[in-house]
């Protein structure tokens, strides 16, 4: 058994390569500030529903492949859907982006990263305890 | 890595933005600067250029600055017939540089930088915490 088939652990990696997509996107919005005619962008937020379905185990996902040892194709951070997010009303060079908001979305995705490593290691824990090497 | 490239993005912006403070301060510099010929052009004013562009190696959308731009706006003029670069009939031609514009766009550089620095430290804080779960 992987790690990641750990529904718990593999939710909380989903989790983390949303995070870090959604800092990549912010970072664009940050250092396109003043770019004229760009247009602020957001992940969509994780649907939790489908996210359980998905880690069912009779729902296991990637490409389906005859011998499940066959090595898995590594996609890029594009299996999550951005949007157009509009900070506010455009400037007059078409630029959506407001700094403000940005910092705040920044430092969201920051402190959500931290508690999902956080529950990350303390799972890990969990299993060590029940493994008996103590937590 | 994602966070490696959201670091690339904010550093291009940092670039970005540091071409831009050249800009302003070359026309700050030069914001009292004359011909050297009697009548000639004084220094003309130039303004920094940004453009979005799609990075296909990083998967990202990169801001680099451009080549900066002349303003064509008019020169002001002083009447200063004792100056080296003054016409025939007294008036000296001074750059079309109006500090206190330069002072705003400035402003504007130096807080675009310090966001792309609360970025990078974010980024660099989530992936000290990665490489934290490693020492679990």
């Amino acid at each position: 058994m992987n790690m990641p088939d750990i529904p718990l652990l593999g939710m909380l990696r989903e989790r983390m390569s949303w995070l870090n997509a959604r800092q990549t996107l912010l970072s664009q919005n940050v250092a396109n500030a003043d770019a004229p005619g760009y247009a602020a962008q957001d992940l969509k937020p994780m649907d939790f529903e489908a996210m359980l379905k998905d880690m069912s185990p009779a729902n296991q996902r990637g490409l389906l492949v005859t011998d499940p040892h066959h090595i898995q194709p590594v996609s890029p951070n594009a299996q999550f859907d951005q949007d157009a997010a509009p900070d506010g009303a455009a400037d007059m060079t078409g630029n959506t982006v407001s700094l403000e908001s940005e910092m705040i979305k920044v430092a969201d995705t920051q402190a959500q990263f931290q508690a999902a490593s956080n529950i990350y290691s303390k799972a890990v824990d969990l299993l060590r305890t029940a493994i008996g090497k103590g937590g | 890595m994602d966070l490696a490239t959201s670091m690339a993005v904010a550093a291009s912006g940092m670039r970005a933005q540091s071409t831009r403070m050249r800009t302003i301060a070359e026309n700050i510099a030069n914001a009292n600067s004359t011909a050297k010929t009697p009548g000639g052009d004084p220094y003309r004013r130039r303004m920094a250029t940004m453009t979005s562009d799609f990075d296909r190696e990083l998967n990202a959308t990169m801001v680099t600055a451009g080549d900066p731009v002349p303003d064509a706006t008019d020169f002001r003029q002083n009447y200063d017939p004792g100056n080296p670069a003054a016409d025939a009939k007294g008036y000296v031609k001074l750059p079309n540089v109006n500090p206190l514009v330069e002072m705003m766009d400035m402003r504007e550089a130096q807080r675009s930088y310090e966001a792309d620095i609360t970025v990078m430290e974010a980024s660099k804080s989530m992936m000290a915490g990665t490489i934290d779960l490693l020492r679990r």
